[in-house]
């Protein structure tokens, strides 16, 4: 060896794998204005569809005059309801059991409803067209508030459902009841109250609310009339899945249609459903022999396409004295809209929302869903959350937070009392799930010593004297949040969509010379999973992570995945990659210790390459392997280096964190100040720091808008209020809050390369932080619970309800 | 959303119930009429010209009147369809009230409703656009029937009076 002969450290390095802060390089095409989007895609003779959408939110579609529409110039088609019946697709399938309007068939169910879509040569002339379609309508009596849903009288809203008892999930109990899921043991549990020292009860309201990813959903179809074949450019998080959905529904074979998903801009959750638009420009393609493209703007954005939560959840705990929790007993009223189009795992109608006992040692616990049609849009999707992950951990942390305030205690000091020891992992919870690991207890100690929480109290304290005095208007708030996230759906034993079982695949191609592809069933939208799949290669198979292209979203090259979405890519896809370089490198060394001329065991790994064990100088890297992977290969064996893993997970993953806010309001006015945002996350093996950091910035200011301002509101009318960006709460950087972030380190047992997922932690955790410290700030003048979000106009509300203008 | 408000028109009594129930007069002061015909004595057909905020459409609908108590009272109801704009439906109870042979005062009550792009985009303007709306009509239309406008009275908003405070209806958070 020479002085040139890189040092184990620099090999290391040269392959900025798992563990490196290895910069995005998607990164280079999108500062540039570079990257690839549906609506970059252009094709010769391409036709633009818009729908007419219902002004009303429940409402007779008494009749539907296209004729001057038709005459607008470049006005082509205007598909209705009727149009689509030709064709049986009027209704689609939903993910979730049941079946929704494409466009409105008799009647209209919520605001903004699809009625027609108006196809044209360009989008002006189909607006024109648009404002020339004449619908008659007759105005039905609306239903808004969930908890007049079941209400004997209440409106009828889906007359296709009627005498129907039964629903994809069993029972329905009223003409606008949905389901009803139960978990978890109920006398146990009303047994455990019956003998508690000390209960809690509250209604705790998680609100409508909406992804809004920048890049609305979209779609260009292409209908080959020769082939038979048509092509989806789409916004789609899981394209494999729309192409088995758009095959299933159109009756066209899988192998003649071919989704495309290109660049996405934001998805988180948004764009994981099968929307109206994706149907209409798909027919309209058929129907005129030329490509559709629909973009919706942003207010079809807000007010149709799927929102997120909207979960009004009764709360109740029961406790001895001392704090220890005895019992867990929540009932969850869930508001799907007109139709139930969640997208959850089909078998789980109220997604992992079992996960509610959060990170706590509860001995029993019940959990009763049900879910009800009402005058609003569909939907109910992940949003930045594995599948009703977040309103879970909402729920049970304001309830903490409840009973601790109820037995005197510092909410803190509850928690650490009641969590999952280290020693019960694996840990199964009342309600059903086995947790894989954890250390909950190390975590929150990390985070209160960090952040000084006894000083943080004691300056609460005297803050809180200071403003009984009189001698300040300002009331301060801890808001301390650990919450234990379910990722990484799922395995086929208990996960499906539409019977497809929740699996992710990657295909790995090596070069000669020492270059290669990976493709992954995985799609990101902003998540850098072209960065962070080719770390995971580099550190399994020796080659540098720029050596490894990633490819991602074309459903003809890439293997069949379920796509992105609930923080499943690293926990599945990634596991799937972990194992197809592991089956590169089991190849690699046949192929070596043919090379070296020694028994394959009698070689070990060495960074980028086998070593003959005891004879460190005679190596065969990783890069020459390839080479002769193709070239001399033993005898017998076939050339080429590739592998294809499809990868079950046994179980899911089991992320957690702990994290505090401390915030500051001026009674006076409501304006509230985050002081100090800490967030400290335990995703497992981390695979790129730099990129973690970045999902818990991006997901801790989709938090705040949540927490404190972003809804979803409808008037009495059943009109959206909040349907654009004018009234509905998007954060920039000057209302941003700054964040630290920190972490541990606790591997998931059962995961290839132990890691967890996080892209989903910090707006788990963060809503409940941001809520709790608002709620915390007041406690002290008398108040339990101040339902979210928290704008200035709702804390001084609060204030004034508690007299301190008195 | 309901108005209270009231003017004074320096015309008798008759003379302003005869205006309250011409279709040109009635076309010349509602603000944005492109036309107003009457099918009949109580029914009329129009098209406004409507706009709060960034939406801007026409409206066709029809207006009826109803609960005649010549010259005392009366109510005109309406509604109407935007199309992609939204929808518009309401009315307002009108009462006379002889405050001398010549001086009239004009009670009314309003209320009203709208759906659509309009609740949607133009929601925090709403009540404010009415109010102006509304006082424009009634000015509009003392001045053709007495030929001199008189400003309008403090409008009383009851809905927000009693409910709401003024933040609240910046923010239209209940």
């Amino acid at each position: 060896m020479n002085d040139m002969t890189p040092t184990r450290e620099q090999r290391e390095a040269k392959l900025e794998g798992m563990g490196c802060k290895r910069k995005r390089v998607e990164d280079i095409r999108f500062t540039q204005g570079k990257g690839n989007y549906v609506d970059d895609v252009k094709l010769p003779g391409m036709l633009h569809g818009d729908f007419v959408r219902s002004p009303h939110a429940h409402a007779r579609v008494k009749s539907i005059n296209s004729e001057e529409a038709l005459k607008v110039p470049g006005v082509l088609a205007v598909i209705t309801a009727e149009t689509l019946k030709t064709v049986n697709l009027a209704w689609m399938p939903t993910l979730a059991g049941d079946v929704q309007m494409v466009l409105a068939d008799g009647k209209v169910l919520f605001q903004n409803q699809e009625v027609a879509f108006v196809v044209a040569t360009d989008r002006y002339a189909a607006d024109d067209g648009i404002n020339k379609v004449v619908v008659e309508y007759e105005a039905l009596p609306v239903l808004v508030d969930p908890f007049k849903a079941m209400d004997a009288d209440a409106p009828v809203l889906r007359e296709d459902l009627a005498g129907k008892t039964t629903g994809a999930h069993g029972p329905r109990k009223h003409h606008n009841h949905v389901f009803e899921w139960t978990v978890g043991d109920k006398d146990l549990t009303d047994a455990a109250f019956k003998k508690a020292d000390v209960t809690i009860k509250e209604m705790i309201s998680y609100h409508r609310t909406h992804p809004s990813p920048l890049e609305t959903c979209q779609c260009v179809c292409s209908f080959d009339k020769i082939k038979g074949e048509l092509t989806i450019w789409g916004t789609f998080q899981a394209p494999h899945v729309i192409r088995t959905v758009v095959a299933l529904i159109a009756k066209i074979p899988e192998h003649k249609i071919h989704v495309i998903a290109p660049d996405i801009g934001g998805g988180f959750g948004n764009k994981v459903g099968a929307y109206p638009g994706y149907i209409c420009a798909a027919v309209a393609s058929i129907v005129t022999g030329k490509p559709v493209k629909w973009v919706e703007d942003r207010i079809e954005n807000l007010t149709a396409t799927s929102f997120a939560r909207d979960y009004h959840m009764t709360t109740e705990i029961a406790a001895t004295k001392e704090g220890k929790v005895t019992g867990l007993r929540v009932h969850v009223l869930a508001d799907h809209g007109a139709f139930d189009a969640c997208a959850d795992p089909s078998k789980w109608p109220a997604g992992f929302f079992n996960i509610v006992t959060g990170s706590y040692d509860f001995p029993t616990a019940h959990l009763a869903v049900d879910g009800i049609y009402t005058n609003k849009a569909p939907g109910g999707v992940a949003y930045r959350c594995s599948f009703r992950v977040t309103e879970a951990a909402y729920c049970i942390e304001r309830g903490m937070d409840i009973l601790a305030q109820k037995l005197g205690m510092d909410p803190a000091e509850l928690r650490l009392k009641n969590f999952i020891k280290p020693e019960q992992f694996p840990y199964h919870s009342a309600l059903g799930w086995e947790y894989d690991s954890g250390d909950y207890h190390t975590a929150m100690r990390k985070m209160m010593e960090s952040v000084d929480y006894a000083g943080l109290r004691k300056e609460q304290a005297e803050k809180r004297a200071a403003f009984k005095r009189g001698e300040t208007r300002e009331i301060m708030g801890l808001g301390v949040s650990f919450f234990t996230e379910i990722v990484g759906a799922g395995p086929s034993k208990n996960c499906d969509i539409l019977g497809i079982a929740m699996f992710d695949s990657c295909e790995i191609r090596m070069h000669p010379t020492g270059a290669g592809i990976a493709r992954v069933g995985s799609k990101s939208q902003g998540q850098g999973h072209e960065t962070t799949w080719a770390q995971i290669i580099a550190t399994e198979i020796g080659i540098p992570s720029d050596d490894i292209m990633i490819e991602e979203g074309n459903t003809d090259t890439a293997p069949y995945g379920l796509g992105t979405y609930g923080s499943r890519s690293t926990p599945v896809a990634g596991a799937a990659i972990a194992m197809a370089a592991r089956k590169i490198k089991a190849k690699a060394q046949m192929i070596a210790a043919y090379k070296l001329e020694v028994h394959e065991g009698d070689l070990e790994w060495d960074i980028d390459g086998f070593r003959v064990k005891g004879l460190p100088e005679k190596t065969m890297s990783m890069k020459d392997i390839c080479w002769a992977a193709y070239n001399s290969v033993p005898p017998g064996m076939e050339p080429g280096l590739e592998a294809v893993s499809y990868y079950d997970p046994p179980n899911m993953t089991y992320p957690f964190g702990a994290y505090i806010c401390v915030m500051n309001i001026d009674v006076d006015t409501g304006v509230y100040k985050v002081r100090r945002f800490y967030a400290l996350d335990d995703c497992g093996t981390r695979i790129n720091p730099m990129i973690i950091e970045g999902q818990v910035h991006g997901g801790l200011t989709e938090a705040f808008a949540i927490a404190m301002g972003q809804e979803i509101r409808y008037d009495d009318e059943g009109n959206v209020v909040t349907g654009s960006f004018m009234d509905f709460f998007m954060p920039t950087a000057v209302e941003t809050p700054h964040w630290e972030t920190d972490f541990t380190v606790t591997p998931s047992p059962h995961h290839p390369i132990g890691a967890k997922g996080v892209g989903e932690s910090p707006n788990v955790g963060g809503v409940p932080a941001f809520s709790n410290a608002v709620n915390d700030a007041f406690s002290f003048l008398g108040s339990t619970h101040i339902q979210m979000p928290h704008d200035y106009w709702r804390n001084w509300k609060a204030a004034k309800n508690l007299g301190v203008f008195a | 959303m309901q108005m209270n408000d009231s003017q004074r028109i320096p015309a008798a009594k008759e003379k302003v119930w005869a205006a309250l129930n011409d279709p040109a007069i009635l076309k010349q002061c509602i603000p944005g009429c492109q036309s107003l015909d009457m099918s009949s004595p109580t029914e009329m057909t129009a098209t406004v010209v409507f706009k709060v905020g960034p939406v801007k459409a026409t409206f066709g609908g029809k207006v009826t009147l109803s609960d005649l108590d010549p010259p005392n009272s009366y109510r005109i109801s309406g509604e109407g369809s935007g199309g992609v704009a939204g929808f518009a439906k309401g009315g307002a109870t009108v009462r006379l009230e002889s405050e001398s042979p010549e001086v009239t005062i004009l009670h009314y009550e309003v209320d009203a409703q709208i759906g659509g792009k309009l609740a949607q985009l133009g929601g925090r303007l709403i009540d404010s656009t009415a109010r102006k709306l509304a006082g424009e009509f009634f000015t509009s239309f003392a001045a053709a029937v007495g030929g001199e406008a008189e400003a309008p009275a403090e409008v009383v908003t009851e809905a927000e009076g009693n409910k709401k405070s003024w933040i609240g209806r910046l923010t239209g958070a209940d």
